[in-house]
């Protein structure tokens, strides 16, 4: 299945200056200013930035602030896309050095789909011995099978960059049609292996087995939200990470699949991080995957899958369980944007929460072994001290325990809720120890 | 332009509500409820029309008196009437019985906080209440045995409204169990260890599997709020019914008794066993 193309030009265009978590951009176009295909149009000094480059080439209209996917508004460049394909020189790099190679994935604006530049991802300070890719969206990694030896590639470079030794990548068992498109995909000549995580045999089985630098691993039928890196390591790894750890500090490094197209884009092609594919489901007449220029605003996107169908009454952006629903569909797909869902008027919750009757659903569905309910309620009395000593920290915000709750209650907002504070109370105590 | 909906994740929830789980409880009721009043007669028609109606008016009563909001239609206090009238004698008045359905609602569920507050169960605490207020009124005709089959299916030595029909009992409690809307781990647990202690202290199994008792299994014991949430706790909750279960139907011989007295003091000590089985998260905590 390849994803539907954009084949009308959007109106105009919004390139928010800050689309990963991390510093914003300043701009470097200015109102009346013409910009082509790749032009770098952000810039920023710091540790962990992305550039910003324009996929469109036209006139900048302004530089303002506009409604972002995240809900936020930030400073983006507005711009008026025209018919043309003028763009800047993309200079191919094939034999780069790894430190040159990470050069140019940090220069591409590459970011990964859990908000990190893939540049930090793959270089964090620790040693790494496994780089995972996560293909465990089916719709976004069935999209990308059609290019899947640019994405192997891709793939490969990054662990090149990187310096890492093994790459493993991941996909869902039940995720059939990538497990064929793997099994006939060649990596230097060589087929690729496709094996199951079963029990205790984790990725570490098969590496020892087999002298490849990178095997595929089909493990379970869970999606690895960005939130999920704990789990997904221990899944794939056998290595849980402790609370208030890096998945950096138990040698592991997490990238997308659309990052690996990226990295290829940048080095065979030349091309900055300019476009991805993202989902579109619910209710539109067509959805399916999309292949989406970033700034394009969700209006146009969803006039690509045929648009609505009925009355919308919610757009979500990444996915139903913790994604935002946005005001305005004017918002712009940015490169931490995944998905769109799209809800009818009926479909919309009203629901009332009432009281807890202790069902202990939450506890019994929480990926991470937590009493989501006792946290919450916690949480809510301002005890945030016992809402540590529950773990409270430990929670990924998946979202599982709020959406099984009978009582209706918002368990995931009261738990981030106490979290912050949490955070908020160690920044105010670190201090004071150093002091005494 | 097109306005959206702007609100909190998450954007999809499970159709469950107490709601649902409330009246589920009292569909897997109705059955044994037409059963008994088959076997009784009118009797226990009038103790359940009338347990209910207590549970219902004094829920109405509380909720009106305090300005709060009217949760009659979430079923629960016609569950906990419903419940209480099965575990009492046919030969009781009407009008002990809407005493003390009011009794269970106003000071066991009320009293305490209303729903998802209260630390024994209405029902238990009402039953208690009746016992040693008209204790010559509370005990049974006769004591149930059930030796063969047909005994499960038609109990004639029922004393408890809920005894006539064990099997009733346990086919619509598993189904909750099926349906996924009761937790098998508590009545699992308190099943084996009450017949694997009871074995092996030689008490023959007929007396042990009565219709209260299966009650007690699958509906006193799965009453979420008076059980601990964590998973190794309600495991333990189970183990720990079946032992004073047994320990009190050994040494009395009634067994009956032995499973209402059981849940009572398990009750008690719910969330002491909670707040000692706290799990640890995946991946474990680094510092402390």
């Amino acid at each position: 299945m390849s994803a539907i193309k954009l084949d009308k030009l959007p109106e105009k265009v919004i390139l928010p200056l800050k689309q990963h978590d991390g510093i914003a951009c300043a701009p470097l176009v200015k109102k009346g200013e013409e910009v082509v295909i790749g032009q770098k149009i952000g810039d920023c000094e710091g540790s962990d930035l992305a550039y910003v480059h324009s996929p469109y080439c036209g006139t900048v209209e302004s530089v303002v602030e506009m409604p972002n996917p995240s809900g936020k508004r930030v400073l983006s460049v507005i711009i008026n896309p025209l018919e043309c394909a003028d763009s800047v020189d993309f200079v191919p790099e094939k034999d780069a050095s790894p430190s040159r190679l990470l050069e140019i994935i940090k220069e591409a604006g590459i970011v990964e789909y859990y908000q990190k530049p893939t540049y930090l991802a793959l270089k964090p300070g620790e040693r790494i011995d496994t780089l995972i890719m996560n293909a465990t969206f089916p719709l976004i990694a069935n999209a990308y099978l059609d290019s899947l030896d640019k994405v192997l590639e891709g793939f490969r470079l990054m662990l090149e960059a990187g310096g890492i030794s093994r790459g493993a990548i991941v996909i869902r068992a039940d995720d059939k049609e990538s497990i064929k498109a793997f099994k006939n995909a060649k990596v230097d000549g060589k087929p690729l292996i496709v094996a199951p995580i079963i029990g205790k045999r984790h990725a570490d089985y098969y590496f020892e087995d087999s002298e490849d630098e990178i095997i595929v691993l089909a493990g379970g039928k869970i999606t690895y939200t960005p939130t999920m890196m704990n789990l997904l390591s221990g899944d794939v790894m056998g290595r849980k990470i402790p609370l208030g750890y890096k998945p950096a500090d138990v040698h592991v490094a997490v990238c997308g699949v659309k990052s690996a197209k990226a990295v290829y884009d940048a080095v065979y092609e030349g091309k900055p991080y300019l476009e991805n594919v993202i989902t579109v489901s619910g209710a539109v007449n067509r959805p399916g995957s999309v292949l989406v220029k970033f700034g394009t605003p969700i209006k146009d996107v969803v006039e690509a899958c045929g648009g609505y169908k009925g009355e919308p009454g919610k757009v979500i952006i990444n996915g139903t369980r913790v994604g935002v629903a946005i005001y305005s569909d004017e918002s712009p797909v940015a490169k931490d944007t995944t998905g769109i869902v799209v809800q009818t008027k009926d479909e919309v919750l009203r629901d009332v929460s009432s009281a807890c009757i202790h069902c202990a659903r939450c506890v019994d569905i929480c990926p991470m072994n937590l009493l989501p309910g006792r946290i919450a309620v916690m949480a809510d009395q301002g005890m945030y001290e016992k809402c540590g000593e529950y773990y409270a920290l430990s929670c990924i915000e998946c979202g599982d325990c709020a959406a099984v709750c009978p009582a209706k209650k918002h368990l995931v907002q009261l738990i981030r809720f106490s979290k912050l504070q949490l955070l908020e109370m160690c920044a105010e105590t670190e201090p004071a120890e150093v002091t005494e | 332009m097109t306005t959206f909906t702007v609100s909190p994740p998450p954007h999809r929830r499970s159709k469950i509500s107490i709601k649902t789980l409330m009246w589920g409880r009292v569909a897997a009721l109705v059955p044994i409820s037409l059963a008994a009043i088959y076997f009784f007669g009118f009797a226990a028609l009038g103790n359940i029309a009338a347990s209910i109606l207590g549970a219902v008016i004094i829920e109405f009563a509380i909720e009106k008196a305090f300005k709060y909001e009217l949760t009659i239609l979430d079923g629960n206090a016609v569950y906990i009437g419903l419940l209480l009238a099965l575990i009492c004698p046919p030969t009781l008045p009407a009008w002990m019985i809407f005493l003390a359905a009011m009794f269970a609602v106003g000071i066991g569920k009320h009293a305490f906080g209303g729903i998802g507050s209260y630390v024994f169960h209405p029902a238990l605490a009402a039953w208690v209440f009746l016992s040693l207020s008209w204790a010559q009124d509370m005990l049974p005709g006769t004591t149930p045995i059930t030796s063969s089959f047909s005994d499960m299916m038609l109990e004639t030595g029922a004393g408890f409204l809920g005894e006539v029909s064990p099997i009733l009992v346990l086919l619509t409690g598993v189904a909750l169990i099926a349906m996924k809307l009761v937790e098998w781990r508590i009545p699992v647990t308190y099943f084996l260890t009450t017949v694997i202690l009871a074995t092996l202290l030689g008490d023959p199994l007929s007396y042990v599997i009565t219709g209260t008792f299966l009650l007690g299994v699958l509906f006193f014991a799965t009453e979420t709020v008076t059980t601990p949430v964590t998973k190794n706790g309600r495991i333990i909750y189970g183990i720990l019914c079946g032992v004073l279960t047994v320990l009190y139907g050994y040494f009395s011989g009634n067994y009956v008794w032995g499973t209402l007295y059981a849940l009572l003091l398990s009750n008690a000590i719910a969330p002491y066993i909670e707040v000692n089985t706290l799990p640890k998260p995946v991946g474990g905590v680094a510092h402390e």
